[in-house]
């Protein structure tokens, strides 16, 4: 599966040469060096994490190595003698940059099977991680401007030409605060409350915990202006507490929190009212040209592609601004078609999949909620950054994990990548020993 | 918690089944919509990634191609080019990134492959990864006539000129040239701002290389217009036939008591000679005479029967002469200078072709057109020409009196273009009828304007019949400056197809 993934890269490396130069392009010392990486991840999970699910890592390598392709494609822009303006602020190191962003998330990956050797392990650090969390997302908001803003969204620590968006790495802790919290804290949660219309509403001190969720994700919306970001918490946090207690009011609750403040934020702040009308009016008066042009010309790109796409190298979608981090999903649309637009979502799909399975697998509770969470909010990040892209939803600013230039959030995948294997391999595996825990008890799984 | 997790990933389900039929409706159902936005840059680039088709001159039997794309070395995109400009830039207009003129415009989307008519073409093209690719438009201009005719002008000297020939018993154009012209390649850089600077500086420019005089009626007729005053008089009875006599005073007294002066002030033969004699000479006050009789409603009518004040389409638009009803244009002082081509008639050299051409083809004119035909890629054929008729002037015996007086205009040693369209000047037999109009200008900033209207009918040694009208702006007199311009045309053009 592997060499099947890797191999896909390598053609898709090719095409990407003939369509802009018509000639294969040279040796793709890159591409060796990704097929390394990803052998030396395979060893490592055969070593640390025997039984773990064999698709995990070939559906990471594809979506990382499709990445990197669409960034050696963007950073040369259109053919030569291509009319127009070319827009493209890459520069001719992208490529090497994300593969060396590659090679650091490998190396968490394998980090993280060898530290953790058993997903409860987090356990122990959750309100340690749980601050480490708030602490990440926090320093962007306190940073001044040239230190934490790149083009608009004041999500980033830069310090002296290196940047790191904290908030990728914050969701990672802040998912084993949740599930180390929530586990702790379900039964509480799932019983205690009263019955109001049929549906049993928890109690008010046992609701803090939400509020403060929501109130945070609000907060890092306001200093940060970061919808998307705040989306995928919320989403996370409401995912997490609706699998530990599987109290369908907590779904309601946090829906209406969610519209509730989504209502209150548009009618507060102009710029996410914006959003709002350029999801709705794209093509309306001066937006195409104006406030909409940036998701005007990735719809056009989406439909410039059609059913077949234009081949790589052979778009233009270099004229959506920004294409190679949050847009890049619309180049593989121009370039790749719905055809392969349809084959990327199936395979973050099946990685979701696959995630959700660990987590039904599994026996133990936090590596359940932990998982089952992280995988849900692979989807929803899938879902606002795509959807927002192709105008399902209005469009917010989050990455496409694997495939967005950009090496927080890839190295963050990896790590995720690094958590379904650990848990995958437990869930797949035979029983695991009994750890001295406070009073947990192992059930022993036959087979 | 498991069944909790079962419904997560239900939810994940959604949102990826949501995605995908969102994908689908984007960019399977919604993209005609969004390529149809104004503004979509990729459409807008996407005309230069395919081959546009070529505009061909087929009228001499040969393919001569006029505009072509060509793909740029190193690049999958294309640009236009004309190899000949400025000669066929009346014709082939220009095909710019924003917009185009001439052929290039009225036969866009033929040649840029999105008439519905290349549907199926593009179709198959889509399913064999062909390229996509334009129709090539077949023009009837011929290559001989029209490198003659903008090498003519060029040679005159620098006035502003055009020509038009066409074969009369078709309607078919052969020659259309415009002097001074442009060369289009300025205009088919890709860079905009360049674009705008080499288009600013033609539209600016005095000269006005734009204005296709061809077809712009610009000019008053002069004399030529003659043709149309004897074509009334004959139908409407004023005259039997060509040797019926016409008075031709020196000078005309008109009811307003201006006077009315032969050219020259010179005489008209005695005073009352034949109608032919006064054609031949081109006396002015013969056909003043007429015209004041005929009255100017009669006049215009025959005017707009020859295909004055119509607008039709060459597949451009054109609207090749005027005869306008302007105030006071039913005084019969007025009217004697309408019947000698002044006052305000306006024509082109279509117009000038147009005249010779029905009197040639038996009074009947046929309708001018330069597509031959437009073949689809794979030479499959689009759309034909079939020639039809404009209108019935006069009939066919008017139009062998009036061809009879034409004919002496050349080659009675007495004619006005004896000299240099008859027998001295070629042994072809040339039928013609000058104009020397003035054109409001004072002499000193300008000369009268030279006009020829001549046809060269079938017979042997020509295999096909051609029409001419040629106009020279401050040439001088007809004879002089126009007439040895539609000669060398009608000689190259007799020569390529002898």
């Amino acid at each position: 599966m592997l060499v099947f993934a890797i191999a896909v890269v390598l053609l898709a490396y090719a095409a990407v040469g003939l369509g802009l130069r018509g000639r294969l392009p040279g040796l793709p010392t890159d591409l060796v060096v990704f097929a390394a990486l990803m052998v030396a991840a395979h060893v490592a999970i055969r070593r640390f994490a025997p039984h773990a699910d064999p698709l995990l890592l070939p559906l990471a390598a594809l979506l990382n190595g499709l990445g990197i392709v669409m960034i050696y494609r963007l950073q040369q822009s259109g053919r030569n003698g291509n009319p127009g303006l070319q827009v493209t602020d890459l520069p001719s190191s992208a490529t090497t940059t994300q593969l060396l962003y590659t090679g650091v998330g490998v190396a968490a990956l394998v980090a993280v099977l060898v530290l953790v050797r058993e997903a409860r392990v987090l356990q122990r650090y959750t309100y340690t991680l749980g601050a480490l969390g708030l602490v990440l997302l926090a320093i962007p908001a306190v940073l001044p401007t040239s230190h934490s803003t790149v083009n608009g969204a004041k999500v980033w620590i830069i310090f002296g030409g290196f940047s790191v968006e904290p908030g990728e790495f914050a969701r990672l802790a802040l998912a084993v605060f949740f599930a180390g919290y929530l586990v702790s804290k379900r039964d509480v949660l799932a019983l205690a409350g009263r019955r109001v219309l049929g549906i049993t509403f928890p109690r008010a001190r046992d609701l803090a915990p939400v509020l403060c969720a929501w109130v945070a994700t609000l907060l890092i919306l306001i200093f940060e202006t970061d919808i998307g970001t705040a989306a995928l918490f919320f989403g996370m946090f409401i995912a997490m507490l609706y699998i530990a207690t599987q109290r369908v009011s907590w779904l309601l609750i946090g829906v209406a929190l969610f519209l509730f403040g989504t209502f209150v934020t548009a009618n507060l702040f102009h710029h996410v009212m914006e959003r709002f009308t350029v999801w709705l009016h794209p093509f309306a008066g001066s937006n195409p040209t104006g406030i909409a042009y940036q998701p005007v010309q990735a719809l056009e790109g989406l439909a410039f592609g059609g059913l077949f796409g234009t081949g790589l190298g052979h778009g233009q979608p270099y004229y959506t601004p920004l294409v190679q981090s949050d847009f890049i999903f619309s180049a593989f649309g121009e370039e790749l078609g719905l055809v392969g637009v349809m084959a990327l979502l199936l395979v973050f799909g099946l990685l979701v999949q696959r995630g959700l399975r660990a987590a039904l697998g599994v026996n133990d509770p936090f590596a359940k909620l932990l998982i089952g969470g992280l995988s849900f909010v692979l989807a929803l990040q899938v879902f606002v950054i795509v959807g927002g892209i192709s105008g399902l939803i209005p469009l917010t600013g989050v990455t496409t994990p694997f495939l967005s230039q950009g090496g927080s959030s890839l190295v963050a995948s990896w790590i995720l990548i690094g958590l379904l294997v650990r848990v995958s391999d437990s869930a797949r595996g035979p029983a695991p020993q009994p750890i001295q825990d406070e009073g947990m008890t192992q059930v022993v799984r036959a087979g | 918690m498991n069944r909790a997790l079962l419904r997560i990933s239900l939810a994940c389900l959604a949102m990826f089944v949501l995605l995908l039929l969102n994908m689908n409706y984007v960019q399977a159902f919604e993209t005609n919509k969004l390529a149809t936005e104004p503004g979509n840059i990729r459409v807008f680039d996407e005309q230069f990634t395919y081959q546009r088709g070529s505009i061909v001159a087929t009228g001499d039997g040969n393919d001569v191609t006029i505009a072509e794309s060509r793909l740029i070395k190193g690049t999958d995109t294309y640009q236009r080019y004309y190899p000949q400009g400025p000669v066929y830039a009346p014709v082939t207009g220009f095909d710019t990134i924003y917009s185009q003129t001439g052929i290039e415009q009225t036969a866009n989307k033929l040649l840029d492959g999105t008439d519905p008519r290349l549907a199926i073409h593009n179709l198959t093209s889509l399913l064999t990864g062909k390229q996509k690719q334009g129709a090539t438009v077949e023009l009837t201009i011929s290559p001989a006539a029209q490198q003659a005719a903008y090498s003519a002008l060029v040679d005159d000297g620098g006035h502003p000129a055009a020509v038009v020939a066409m074969n009369p018993s078709t309607g078919a154009i052969l020659a259309m040239a415009s002097y001074p012209s442009y060369d289009p390649n300025v205009l088919t850089t890709f860079n905009g701002t360049q674009l705008n600077d080499a288009y600013d500086n033609l539209a600016h420019d005095p000269a006005q290389p734009l204005l296709n005089r061809a077809v712009t009626p610009n000019f008053p007729p002069g004399s030529s217009f003659k043709i149309v005053t004897s074509s009334a008089a004959f139908s409407q009875g004023l005259v039997a036939n060509t040797s019926t006599t016409v008075l031709a005073p020196e000078p005309l007294q008109l009811p307003n008591g201006n006077l009315l002066n032969n050219d020259g002030d010179e005489t008209c033969a005695d005073g009352d000679p034949p109608i032919i004699e006064a054609f031949y000479l081109s006396c002015n006050t013969a056909f003043a005479g007429l015209g004041i009789r005929l009255t100017a409603p009669v006049l215009r009518d025959y005017a707009s029967k020859f295909g004055m004040n119509q607008t039709f389409d060459i597949p451009f638009q054109v609207e090749p002469g005027l005869f306008p009803e302007d105030q006071g244009w039913t005084d019969p002082s007025l009217t004697a200078f309408s019947a000698i081509g002044q006052f305000d008639d306006e024509v082109s050299p279509l117009q000038e072709a147009m005249l010779a051409s029905a009197i040639e083809n038996g009074g009947t004119l046929m309708k001018p057109y330069l597509v031959q035909q437009v073949l689809g890629p794979g030479l499959s054929l689009i759309e034909s020409a079939s020639p039809t008729a404009l209108s019935h002037p006069v009939t066919p015996q008017v139009a062998g009196y009036v061809k009879a007086m034409m004919y002496e205009v050349t080659h009675n040693p007495s004619g006005t273009a004896y000299e240099t369209a008859g027998p001295p000047a070629t042994s072809i037999p040339i039928y013609g009828k000058t104009g020397t109009a003035e054109n409001g200008l004072t002499p000193a900033e300008s000369p009268d304007d030279a006009v020829f209207s001549c046809f060269v009918p079938a017979g042997p040694g020509v295999s096909s019949p051609i029409a001419v009208g040629v106009i020279v702006q401050g040439g001088g007199f007809g004879a002089d400056a126009a007439a040895p311009i539609a000669v060398q045309v009608i000689q190259a053009y007799l020569k390529a197809h002898s």
